[in-house]
């Protein structure tokens, strides 16, 4: 205790010379950090605002959905028992100008004189509303007034009615709630909605009931109660704590992402803190040997100097705080307008204090090996130059401890991680590339000292310095590699998923789905396509609404299905049936029914799909279709290509499993050769003429939006990826300025014995560049394994391997290294030989 | 002979020259005036007390130091015409230089300290030269050893054998057993002057040590930047 006490006194003694020389150091532990930080910050204060505003979010305390029919009168009765109810009616539709110049897709949200119970709708101009008076009118997203060159108080045509544009809408409370579509919201009357005529039977068309309940009611008790009366009902109960379970999940998945990349971020930045406290130790050898020559213990040394390394690293974490938690005020207000959270920008002490954790752990780990160093610092180096440069010895005890630090850091990792498996796999990713480049590290400095002599003496001197003690080799291929690793695979990543969304449109693909062509009028529309586009495929499929209840005797609550499979059971999922077996589809188990079938129901389930719930053929699938339980027996699996995008279902069932119902049939073109913007457009108009009920999805569109869905997410990882990127780039730079004084001196020493300024440029750009090669094929290669693995295995998508990313990357690797190395370089060619001399 | 004579018959020739370090209010005055002819095959000791500018005019000779003024050659070359990299050709080509500390290059080993200069000129036997030197130098069994495995006496016969395995017309050497003991610096001094003795090459040593610049055909004084006066010319033999 007096030792730690002393070595403590020391070691403040020692940092009152400042901090000069860490910067490197406090940079990377303050830039991980603050990744870590501010992601759970953001994270939290989202979350936060979910939970906080779910009422507002849900539209009520509790909100009951259905889907493809209304509530019963018995059921409403119910509900108003309950507290105050507003029904909304969510469906697609095709709003038009008058003059049938141009439409488009929009979210039709038709609500009642109650909505919005909770929160306000935010509208321009102030004071516009839907006035009960006046019924048909609506409120638009601005963005549909744009893409059909509209303004406030035009009229607007939807099916058979025609509205005048009241307003627009700047915000709306419970849009999470009602999900994010593919067009832009349209806020209509209920008298609105009947008199579009947009709602068929078997129209694709989502009723919610929203209810505020009074005093103190728990709203779990409300859902609790609606489930038992109305076993039956198919009803899908959200209560305001949870008030988008899918946002929630989505947030929570990010977030481990995110983190995920700042903890790389933070062990990328490790390597750098071993580089700086290996300098840290060469540079204070003279100090070190004056205490042992003056009886200090080598136990005492190393505790001085581990008490230094862990203050700095702990102003480093101060720094990266600081900056973590001051990130949610921007980011929030930011987000505010893609995410109605009402996040509010908080101080979240857990969250800062996980980082925290990281960043002195990521310390420890790599500043123990370096630490043990100073046990090779002899008293007799004062008088002799005894082992300055060289590679130090394994010191095995601090090895151990460094490697049971970074096991405890990676077991925290998992520990706080929302998907462990994810977490798992991150950390044997991460320590597979740290071995992996320690080898390539310990090949390319063999292979250098393996090599045959060149007789260019700028390669010799290369050659030789990638090889010789003390080179910089290992801890650039260690910074670089892990950096260019994490930016080759995410590149590779985007360009895949990039790809399928856009890049490879299926041959023959659809150009439009058709939704809700009313069965009656299946055959008449079917006569206009082929009309319209001559040689057109067009393909036809009866569809309805339904929800997963049972598998095999188990409710859906208490099934344990895959976890790429768990969107399954996830809401309501397209339902068909067919006498047939589908296009695009292979039979993998038992057979086809036979057309005239009519026995007990039986459904045919998309292979992976029963997989991942652990179907088999024979057993019974139960599902809500129209409010209505329907029992059928798995008959057969079938394999689907989806990539197709043609009409696929993760259900067929035999056709009499549906007798009589409603339904609507969802309808696809395919122009003869793919179509173009232009006919698209064309036909679009046309069909809006002449079928205004029917609403048309371009594909093209559709994946447009995806796409640029998508392209948000991306940009989010690659800002945290960046961060990643910056800090392996600083531990480049960091390795090679403490590799300077070393430079200095051997190029003080070259140009004395005769070196010019064009040899050692060459030799230097040479090393670097060598060095930077191999790490960069490497970097490729494992980036692009790991980007095949999350496509191919995690994704379970088709891995395209962008060559121009992944090359450019590399290049970029390359030039870096040798830019950074130079630029050091550079300013000891100017160096004169004299004055270095006299201070070496 | 006279001055001019002498100059144009000698192998170092320095005429008025001045030399300041430092910038500013920092700015010192080191080398006043000086003047100075060595000839071919001489040995020559510069003393002085600490800080009279005796290091500073062997690094001017090696082409290290830049005058200020004056005229400053060395076999035919007048360093003050050189930019850095005509310096360094005429540190490989022309001059060997010996260092109190050493300066050997830690991460390679004594074969390949002593390769550099030659494989620096692209020489192809640049290995078979050093391993002959080292060999000289009573270093041919320590050829893969980096310094901090050696003794400073190894280190500086290291040292020796790469300033002298391009041949060089002159060898300059500052305090070349500064930090050695007794005993091996009396070897080293004998190394040395055994080797510019049979080889003919020019030596400008500088020390602090009277019976090192004893063994010099010729000691010159330094005090304050100024050159007080030469000991004769002794012939070699002497």
């Amino acid at each position: 205790m007096i030792m730690l006490a002393r070595a403590g006194r020391f070691a403040l003694r020692e940092l009152r010379g400042g901090l000069s020389g860490f910067f490197v150091f406090l940079a990377l532990i303050a830039l991980g950090v603050a990744a870590i930080a501010a992601v759970g910050s953001v994270s939290r204060a989202m979350t936060e605002g979910l939970a906080r505003e779910g009422a507002v979010i849900l539209g009520g305390d509790i909100a009951v959905t259905l889907v493809q029919r209304q509530a019963t009168p018995e059921e409403r009765t119910f509900l108003e028992g309950e507290g105050a109810v507003s029904e909304i009616a969510s469906l697609r539709g095709m709003a038009r100008r008058t003059d049938g110049s141009d439409q488009a897709l929009v979210e039709i949200k038709a609500v009642d004189g109650a909505y919005p119970l909770t929160g306000a709708l935010d509208v321009a101009p102030a004071g516009a509303s839907l006035d009960p008076a006046k019924p048909l009118q609506a409120l638009a997203d601005p963005e549909l007034l744009t893409r059909l060159g509209l303004s406030v108080g035009d009229p607007l045509d939807l099916g058979a009615a025609r509205l005048i544009i009241a307003g627009t809408i700047a915000s709306e409370p419970d849009k999470l709630a009602t999900g994010l579509g593919f067009g832009p919201r349209l806020l209509i009357t209920r008298a609105a909605l009947d008199t579009a005529q947009s709602l068929q039977p078997g129209s694709l068309v989502q009723w919610s009931y929203r209810v505020r309940l009074g005093g103190s009611a728990d709203p779990l008790a409300v859902s609790a109660r609606a489930t038992e009366r109305f076993p039956e009902a198919g009803w899908q109960v959200r209560t305001r704590d949870d008030a988008s379970p899918g946002l929630r999940r989505n947030i929570d998945q990010f977030t481990q992402y995110l983190t995920l990349v700042g903890l790389a971020a933070l062990i990328v930045g490790g390597v750098g803190v071993a580089n700086a406290v290996g300098a840290f130790i060469d540079l204070k050898r003279p100090v070190i040997a004056t205490l042992r020559a003056l009886g200090a213990s080598s136990r005492f040394v190393v505790a001085v100097y581990f008490m230094q390394i862990m203050t700095l690293a702990a102003v480093g974490v101060v720094i990266g705080l600081a900056i973590g938690a001051a990130v949610p005020l921007l980011a929030v207000r930011l987000l505010a307008d893609v995410l109605p959270v009402g996040a509010e920008t908080g101080f979240y002490p857990v969250e800062l204090a996980i980082a925290a954790l990281f960043g002195l752990m990521t310390a420890l780990t790599f500043a123990l090996v370096p630490l043990g160093r100073i046990r090779d610092v002899q008293p007799a180096a004062l008088f002799r130059d005894v082992g300055a440069g060289l590679p130090a010895r394994i010191r095995w005890p601090y090895l151990a401890a460094a490697i049971a630090s970074a096991a405890l850091t990676a077991g925290l990792a998992v520990y706080f991680a929302y998907d462990r498996r994810i977490a798992l796999m991150f950390v044997a990713a991460i320590t597979g590339a740290f071995l992996l480049l320690r080898l390539v590290g310990w090949l390319v400095m063999r292979g250098a000292r393996m090599a045959p002599r060149p007789r260019s003496t700028e390669w010799r001197f290369a050659i030789g310095n990638i090889h010789r003690p003390g080179a910089l080799t290992a801890s650039v291929v260690l910074s670089l590699g892990l950096g260019l690793t994490l930016l080759v695979a995410i590149a590779l990543i985007d360009g895949s998923l990039r790809r399928q969304l856009t890049g490879a449109m299926p041959e023959n693909g659809p150009s439009f789905f058709f939704l809700d062509v009313p069965s009656a009028e299946q055959a008449r529309f079917t006569d206009f396509l082929a009309k319209e586009v001559p040689g057109g495929t067009i393909e036809s499929v009866p569809m309805l609404r339904g929800r997963i209840v049972s598998v095999a005797g188990v409710k859906a609550a208490d099934l344990k299905p895959a976890p790429d499979q768990a969107w399954v059971l996830q809401g309501d999922r397209g339902v068909t049936f067919s006498a047939t077996l589908p296009r695009n589809s292979r039979l993998v188990a038992g057979e086809w029914w036979p057309a005239d079938y009519s026995g007990e129901p039986l459904v045919s389930l998309e292979s992976r799909v029963a997989d991942g719930l652990d179907v088999a053929l024979g057993d019974s699938i139960e599902v809500n279709v129209l409010g209505r339980p329907v029992t059928a027996k798995v008959a057969n699996l079938r394999q689907v290509d989806w990539e197709s995008l043609a009409i696929n279902f993760v259900m067929v069932f035999s056709p009499n499993a549906f007798a009589g119902a409603p339904y609507t049939v969802l309808t696809t073109l395919a122009y003869p050769g793919g179509g173009d913007a232009a006919r698209e457009a064309i036909l679009m108009k046309d069909a809006g003429r002449a079928f205004p009920a029917i609403t048309a999805v371009r594909v093209r569109e559709a994946l447009d939006r995806v796409s640029d869905i998508l392209g948000q997410l991306m940009l989010a990882i690659r800002i945290a990826s960046s961060v990643a990127v910056a800090a392996s780039i600083l531990v480049l730079a960091g390795a090679l300025a403490a590799g300077h004084r070393r430079r200095l001196h051997d190029a003080v020493i070259l140009k004395t014995l005769g070196a010019t300024r064009r040899q050692l440029v060459a030799a230097f750009s040479l090393e670097y560049g060598l060095i930077g090669l191999a790490t960069a094929v490497f970097g490729v290669l494992a980036g692009s394994l790991a980007a095949y693995g999350v496509v191919a295995g995690v994704m379970k998508q088709s891995f395209y391997f962008a060559a121009v990313s992944a090359v450019g990357a590399a290049v970029a690797a390359v030039v870096i290294t040798v830019a950074l190395g130079l630029a050091g370089t550079w300013r000891l060619l100017g160096q004169k030989a004299a004055p270095v001399l006299r201070n070496l | 002979m006279n001055v001019s004579d002498a100059a144009s018959s000698a192998l170092i020739s320095l005429s008025d020259v001045e030399l300041s370090l430092g910038s500013g209010p920092a700015r010192v005055h080191i080398l006043k005036k000086v003047s100075l002819n060595v000839g071919a095959g001489e040995t020559v000791a510069l003393i002085g007390p600490s800080g009279s500018g005796k290091s500073t005019l062997l690094m001017a000779m090696a082409g290290l130091e830049r005058i200020d003024s004056g005229r400053l050659s060395v076999g035919g070359i007048d360093l003050a015409q050189q930019d850095e990299d005509g310096l360094a050709r005429y540190r490989g080509a022309s001059v060997g230089i010996v260092f109190q500390s050493f300066h050997l290059i830690p991460n390679m080993t004594a074969l390949e300290n002593v390769a550099v200069p030659l494989e620096l000129q692209g020489r192809r036997d640049a290995f078979v030269r050093a391993e002959q030197e080292l060999g000289l130098v009573g270093l041919g069994h320590r050829l893969t050893h980096y310094p901090s495995a050696l003794s400073g006496g190894e280190q500086q016969r290291v040292a020796i054998a790469r300033a002298l395995v391009a041949e060089p017309a002159v060898l300059f050497a500052d305090e070349p057993t500064g930090n050695l003991d007794e005993t091996t610096g009396k070897q080293i001094a004998d190394l040395i002057f055994e080797t510019v003795r049979r080889r003919g090459t020019t030596l400008v040593l500088v020390t602090h040590d009277n019976a090192l610049a004893a063994r010099c055909s010729r000691v010159i004084r330094i005090h304050s930047g100024i050159i007080d006066g030469a000991e004769p010319v002794r012939s070699a033999a002497e």
